[in-house]
C-alpha cells in the first residue's frame, strides 16, 4: 500500500477508535489515495459486489450532504478537507 | 344599431353592455362578498360543514375499481370523493385483502358479510374506498363475463392492479375493452410495469426502497443511522394520487379527442418524483446524497429537537409519556438565528456562525443542535414552543394522532371531524374533507365502507337490469 | 449481528451470575457507555464500533450508574430463564411498545371515544338482503336493541360528547 496503514500491525488494545473502525471495514481496494488515512473516508468493503467497480470508497466531507464516489484511477494526493485519522 | 356621440350617446353605449360583461359585482350577494375581509370571505366560500349541498366536480363520471389494498384503491377514492360514481368489484365472500389486514389484528368493524359473522373488516381499509358501491364478482366464471362488459360499456374507465397480462388473459385488458367502448380509459397500477422486473409485485415499502427514498430517510450513518422507511404507507397514498392526476388528464384528453387511453403506473418508480435534486446531481458530479435525519441540509436552524420533559409526564401511554417531547424549530436567517442564540443564552454561537453558509455546514449543525437540546433538556415541549414563539421564532410541537385530533386548526377547517358511517357507525374522519384542499366543489364522504357485495342488487339489478332470480342464482353459485 | 455480555460475576452466595445480556445492533452499532447486567446489576463499560466490541466489557466499581440497559437477557444454562424487553430496572424500557390497549387479540368496541355507537363487535345479527345487498342505515335499534339502550343511558348521564 502506498499509504501508511501500519497501525494494522498493532494489537487491538493499542488501536485508536478510528484505527479500529478501519480494521473492521476491511477495504476491497489498495491504492495510493491520501483518503485511506483520512477521517472522512468510507471505504468500499471487501467482497461487496454492489458499488461500481472503479471506486475505492466515498468521501463524506467534500460534497456534504452528498457522498463523493472516489474514483480508483484518479489518485487523490492532496485535499483541502484532509484530516488524518486519530 | 348606430350609436350617437355626445354625452347622451355615451350613456346609451354603456347601457348596451350586458350586465354580466361589465366589471364589478353582479348582485347584492356578490357585492357583499367583495366587501368582505379575506378571512371571512374564505369561510363563506368554502363553507365548512355544508359540503353535502355543494356541486360535485366529477358528477357524471362512472369508474370501475378492481383494486386491492391502498395504492390503486386510493386512485379511485379521490374520484369518488369528488363526486364520481365508483363501483368497487371484490371477490365473493372474501373482499379486498385489505379488509383482513387490520392493525394488531384487532381493530375491526362488523360484519364483513352475513355468511361470516365472526370476521370483520379491518379499519385499515378506511379512507381507501370511500363512497363506492361494492359488488362481488368472480371474473373466472363465464356466466358473469357479459355483466362485466356491460359495466365497461356504461363506464368511463377502470383501475386495476392485477399482475401484468392477467387482465389480458381474462380478455379484460385495454385492447379488448376499447373495442366495446372506444372512450374507455384503462388504468393499470402495480409494482414495476413493463421492463426487466415485469412480474415483480408492489408494496409500499418496495416503493420507498426501490426509488431511493428510504436510502435518504433516517439519521446519518455517523450517528448510527440506517436507511429507514416511513412507518405508514406513504408511497401507496402518494402513488394513488399520482394516478388520479393521470385519470383527470385522460378525461380531458378524451373530451378533446373522443378517445380513451391506457395508463400504466409503476409504483416503485413513483418516489423519484420527490427525490429533489439528488439524481440530477448524481448525473453532474457522480455523487450520492447522504441522510441528514431531523435536520436540514440547506437550512440551519431548521429541524426537530428533543426536549427533556414530556407534555404528558404521567400518562400511562408511553407514546405520550415518553415521546411527546419533540419540537420543530426554524431560525435560519441572520436576525432569527441571533435571537435564537440570545434566547438560549449562547450569543457566542452567533458570533461563531454569523453567516448562514457557516452554520449550514455539517459540523456547525452538530454543534448548534447539540446546544439547543442542552438548553431544552430541563424544559417541556410546550415550554420550549412558548419561549421560542414569544421570541418571534417559528416553533411547532411534533404532533401525534391525539394532538392532530385536538388541534383547533384541523377542526376549524373541517379536516378532522366526527361522522357516522351509515353502516359501521361513529368514526373520526381525517382524510376526506379538505385534507389541506379547500374548494367550492369540495370533497365529501357519504360512507367509508360497505359489506362485501352490499350493492349487488343496486348494480346488477337496478343498473344492469339483470333479473333478481339470476342474481340469486349467481349468489348461490358464488359467482357473485 | 448482535453482541452479548455474558456476565460471569460471582454473587454473594458464591454462585455465578451466568446471564447473557443482548446488545441489539440498532442501539449499539456505534456506542460507548455503561450498561448493567439484567440479573445482578453489575455495570460494564463497553465501546462498540461498527457493531464490534472495541473496548470492554470492563466491570465498573459498584454504585456506578448505568447509561443503558440490555434489550433483553436470558440464562441459557438454567433452561433459558428470560428477562423480556421492558422489565423495569432490568431490561430497557421498550418505548415503541404498542399502547397498552393494543392486546393483539380483538378488542370489540361498542362505542367510540365520544360515546356514539360503533359496529365494532363480532357476531352481528344478519342484516343484508338478496345476494348480500345492504341498506344505507345501521338499524341499531332493531338489530342490537341492548346497545341502543346502553347508548340512551350514556346520553342521559352526559357521557356522549361532540368531541
Ligand atoms: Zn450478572
Amino acid at each position: 500500500m502506498g499509504i501508511d496503514r501500519s497501525f494494522l500491525e498493532k494489537p487491538v488494545s493499542e488501536m485508536t477508535p478510528d484505527e479500529y473502525r478501519l480494521m473492521i471495514l476491511e477495504p476491497e481496494k489498495d491504492t495510493d489515495h491520501i483518503c485511506w488515512n483520512c477521517r472522512h473516508f468510507k471505504p468500499v468493503i471487501k467482497n461487496s459486489n454492489f458499488p461500481p467497480a472503479d471506486i475505492i470508497g466515498w468521501c463524506k466531507k467534500i460534497h456534504w450532504p452528498f457522498y463523493w464516489c472516489i474514483p480508483e484511477h484518479r489518485i487523490v494526493k492532496k485535499c483541502y478537507a484532509y484530516e488524518p485519522i486519530k | 344599431m348606430l350609436i350617437k356621440q355626445g354625452k347622451k350617446g355615451l350613456d346609451k353605449k354603456f347601457e348596451r353592455i350586458p350586465l354580466e360583461d361589465q366589471p364589478g359585482p353582479k348582485s347584492q350577494e356578490e357585492m357583499d362578498e367583495m366587501k368582505m375581509p379575506y378571512e371571512e370571505y374564505c369561510r363563506k366560500v368554502f363553507d365548512v360543514g355544508n359540503e353535502f349541498v355543494k356541486p360535485t366536480a366529477l358528477k357524471g363520471i362512472r369508474w370501475l375499481s378492481t383494486t386491492m389494498y391502498i395504492f390503486t384503491p386510493h386512485s379511485v377514492t379521490n374520484l369518488a370523493e369528488l363526486g364520481a360514481e365508483v363501483i368497487k368489484i371484490e371477490m365473493p365472500r372474501m373482499g379486498d385483502p385489505m379488509r383482513h389486514t387490520s392493525p394488531f389484528n384487532e381493530a375491526y368493524v362488523y360484519p364483513l358479510h352475513d355468511t361470516r359473522p365472526m370476521t370483520g373488516t379491518g379499519v385499515a381499509c378506511f379512507n381507501a374506498n370511500v363512497n363506492e358501491y361494492y359488488i362481488s364478482m368472480d371474473y373466472h366464471r363465464e356466466e358473469i363475463k357479459e355483466a362485466f362488459y356491460t359495466l365497461v360499456r356504461m363506464s368511463d374507465g377502470l383501475t386495476q392492479c392485477y399482475r401484468p397480462g392477467t387482465f389480458d388473459r381474462w380478455k379484460q385488458s385495454y385492447r379488448y375493452l376499447q373495442e366495446i367502448n372506444p372512450r374507455f380509459i384503462s388504468v393499470w397500477g402495480g409494482g414495476f410495469g413493463y421492463g426487466p422486473k415485469i412480474w415483480g409485485g408492489s408494496y409500499d415499502i418496495l416503493g420507498q426502497a426501490h426509488a431511493g427514498l428510504a436510502s435518504i430517510t433516517g439519521f446519518h450513518e455517523d450517528f448510527g443511522g440506517h436507511p429507514t422507511k416511513s412507518t405508514n404507507w406513504n408511497i401507496d397514498w402518494y402513488s394513488g394520487t399520482q394516478i388520479t392526476v393521470a385519470i383527470l388528464a385522460a378525461l380531458l384528453w378524451r373530451r378533446k379527442t373522443g378517445l380513451g387511453t391506457k395508463i400504466e403506473f409503476s409504483q416503485v418508480q413513483a418516489s423519484t418524483r420527490c427525490l429533489e435534486y439528488g439524481v440530477p446531481l448524481y448525473g453532474r458530479f457522480g455523487i450520492v446524497r447522504q441522510r441528514w435525519g431531523n435536520w436540514d441540509t440547506q437550512l440551519c436552524v431548521h429541524g426537530i429537537i428533543i426536549c427533556g420533559k414530556s407534555d404528558y409526564p404521567n400518562d400511562k401511554n408511553p407514546q405520550l409519556r415518553d415521546e411527546a417531547r419533540y419540537v420543530m424549530v426554524s431560525a435560519f436567517n441572520d436576525p432569527d438565528f441571533k435571537e435564537l442564540c440570545n434566547v438560549i443564552k449562547r450569543p457566542d454561537l452567533y458570533e461563531k456562525y454569523k453567516t448562514h453558509k457557516q452554520r449550514v455546514e455539517a459540523e456547525a449543525q452538530v454543534e448548534i443542535y447539540h446546544e439547543l437540546e442542552k438548553w431544552a433538556a430541563d424544559k417541556s415541549r410546550s415550554e420550549v414552543t412558548r419561549i421560542l414563539k414569544d421570541a418571534g421564532l417559528l416553533a411547532m410541537p411534533v404532533y401525534n394522532d391525539k394532538e392532530v385530533y385536538e388541534s383547533p386548526h384541523f377542526r376549524q377547517r373541517g379536516t378532522v371531524r366526527w361522522q357516522a358511517d351509515p353502516w359501521y357507525g361513529d368514526a373520526v374522519v381525517h382524510s376526506t374533507y379538505s385534507a389541506g384542499l379547500m374548494s367550492k366543489t369540495p370533497r365529501r364522504k357519504f360512507w367509508d365502507l360497505r359489506p362485501v357485495g352490499g350493492d349487488n342488487v343496486k348494480i346488477y339489478h337496478e343498473l344492469l337490469g339483470i333479473p333478481l332470480s339470476t342474481i340469486k342464482e349467481w349468489y348461490e353459485k358464488t359467482i357473485i | 449481528m448482535c453482541d452479548i455480555i455474558w456476565c460471569k460475576k460471582v454473587k454473594e452466595d458464591g454462585t455465578v451470575c451466568n446471564t447473557v445480556n443482548y446488545l441489539d445492533p440498532f442501539n449499539f452499532w456505534n456506542w460507548e457507555g455503561t450498561i448493567a447486567c439484567a440479573e445482578c446489576g453489575t455495570v460494564y463499560y463497553i465501546h462498540m464500533i461498527q457493531g464490534w466490541m472495541y473496548r470492554g466489557p470492563e466491570e465498573q466499581p459498584p454504585g456506578t450508574k448505568p447509561d443503558i440497559l440490555p434489550v433483553y437477557a436470558d440464562k441459557p444454562l438454567e433452561g433459558y430463564v428470560r428477562y423480556r424487553p421492558g422489565v423495569e430496572g432490568r431490561t430497557r424500557p421498550y418505548l415503541c411498545l404498542p399502547r397498552d390497549i393494543y392486546l393483539g387479540v380483538p378488542d370489540p368496541r361498542r362505542f367510540s371515544i365520544r360515546g356514539y355507537p360503533v359496529r365494532g363487535w363480532p357476531n352481528q345479527p344478519p342484516s343484508t338482503g338478496i345476494a348480500g345487498s345492504a341498506g344505507f342505515k345501521w338499524e341499531i335499534e332493531k338489530l342490537s336493541p341492548e346497545v341502543w339502550q346502553e347508548f340512551l343511558e350514556k346520553k342521559k348521564k352526559g357521557e356522549v360528547r361532540d368531541w
